[in-house]
């Protein structure tokens, strides 16, 4: 904490350089006006001629999406490097990331425990994987750059251009430019950011929600072996006790519902939540510039630690049912 | 009336649901609140159970979310 208290970059107070970067928007602002940029549900594709085409699939192509998940894994890859070398230094103590992920990590392996029993160390995983993934992916959203750099493509309800540097163009936004240059330029174009963020893509969301909703179903196979599957098909009453059998026969149709209403409810909550305040924070940007977005930025932080946090620990504690026996059977407490 | 507003209305409409969630999600903090003053030391257990109820009953607004957001931007 003292180091941070110390930290002072060129000599300058923080609050010098907080109010010297409100004073930078401003200026910003003036220079060119932030342009409401075009929004679209799917990915925008890198090309329109597909990498590779699977028989069956169809088409597959690169997005920007894909590059922010691939930006993440090496991310990922690389704060796992850092805490190896920081493990093999030999120091007892970690510090800077590899401290702030012990913490983390040593929160979820709690949270896990007193909700899974013995069942922790399979769990723990699929909980700690999916949160950290989703929570870098969704802290991309934070980074300037990201959404908003990209190339230029012709589209109808665009804006028209303006050189900056050689082969760099910005975007204005029409209410600045003047009728007679408008008329000079003609084309109008939008931004095609090179990464966007992969959870406002439904192909991020619904594969992890697949991921995890499956492993639920192989977590509760090794628990319970094959009685897991009396749960989604329960005859065993059906003739032993006419009436309470049939009902339990329509329950068991109630879970398999519920399980695939799962795999929907997991896809659209992290899309929702990310997807809107990625709009959010367009909308906001475009109308007041300067000093409204920072605060928008810091909700967005806190819905991204909730929303990796939501994901894994639903996750978990489906796993943690999963594995608990249900209904009639000797095993349902499990700790 | 043209697409466009019809469009609009409809996004606006879609949004209602989420009226739902707030009041759902209102009350579960209040009894979760409640709980922790009652017995501060559960407070570890009622929180992590608040944020999954919240999870849910969010999930809810989140679908009428999603339902606005594709009549506004896709088709």
């Amino acid at each position: 904490m003292d180091d941070m208290r110390k930290w002072r970059p060129l000599g300058i107070k923080n609050r010098y350089w907080v109010l010297l970067f409100i004073i930078l928007g401003f200026i910003g602002a003036r220079l060119y006006w932030p342009v409401l940029p075009h929004i679209q549900l799917p990915a925008e594709r890198y090309s329109n001629t597909p990498l590779f085409t699977l028989p069956i699939i169809g088409p597959f192509y690169w997005t920007n999406t894909l590059t922010a998940v691939v930006i993440a894994d090496i991310i990922l890859l690389l704060i796992a490097l850092a805490v190896r070398r920081a493990i093999s230094s030999g120091k007892l103590v970690p510090s800077g990331i590899v401290g702030a992920l012990e913490a983390i990590l040593e929160g979820i392996f709690n949270l896990t425990e007193t909700t899974a029993g013995r069942w922790t160390k399979a769990i723990f995983p699929f909980f700690a994987t999916i949160t950290l993934l989703v929570l870098v992916v969704n802290w991309m959203e934070l980074i300037p750059g990201v959404d908003s750099i990209g190339f230029l493509e012709h589209s109808e309800h665009g804006y028209p251009r303006e050189q900056l540097l050689p082969n760099v163009f910005t975007i204005v936004n029409e209410e600045v430019e003047h009728g007679a240059e408008e008329g000079q330029s003609g084309e109008l174009f939008m931004v095609i950011p090179f990464v966007r963020v992969a959870s406002t893509d439904l192909n991020f969301t619904v594969a992890l929600a697949l991921i995890s909703v499956f492993m639920v179903q192989v977590i509760g196979y090794r628990a319970l072996g094959g009685n897991y599957f009396t749960k989604f098909i329960n005859v065993k009453g059906l003739f032993s006790r006419p009436i309470f059998g049939v009902i339990d026969f329509g329950v068991g149709f109630l879970e398999l519902i519920s399980e695939i209403s799962k795999i929907l409810s997991f896809s659209f909550r992290l899309f929702g939540n990310i997807f809107a305040g990625t709009v959010l924070l367009f909308v906001i940007g475009s109308l007041v510039p300067v000093f409204f977005q920072s605060m928008f930025l810091m909700l967005e932080f806190f819905v991204g630690i909730i929303q990796a946090l939501v994901f894994g620990m639903l996750t978990m504690v489906f796993m943690a049912q999963a594995t608990a026996g249900h209904g009639d059977h000797d095993e349902g407490h499990a700790h | 009336m043209d697409v466009e507003a019809a469009k609009l209305i409809g996004a606006g409409l879609a949004m209602i649901g989420t009226i739902g969630a707030g009041l759902g999600i209102g009350v579960l903090v209040n009894g979760a609140v409640q709980g922790i003053a009652r017995n501060p030391d559960a407070s570890g257990a009622v929180q992590t159970n608040m944020i999954l109820g919240i999870a849910f009953a969010e999930a809810v607004a989140i679908y009428c979310l999603v339902v606005a957001l594709l009549i506004l931007f896709v088709g």
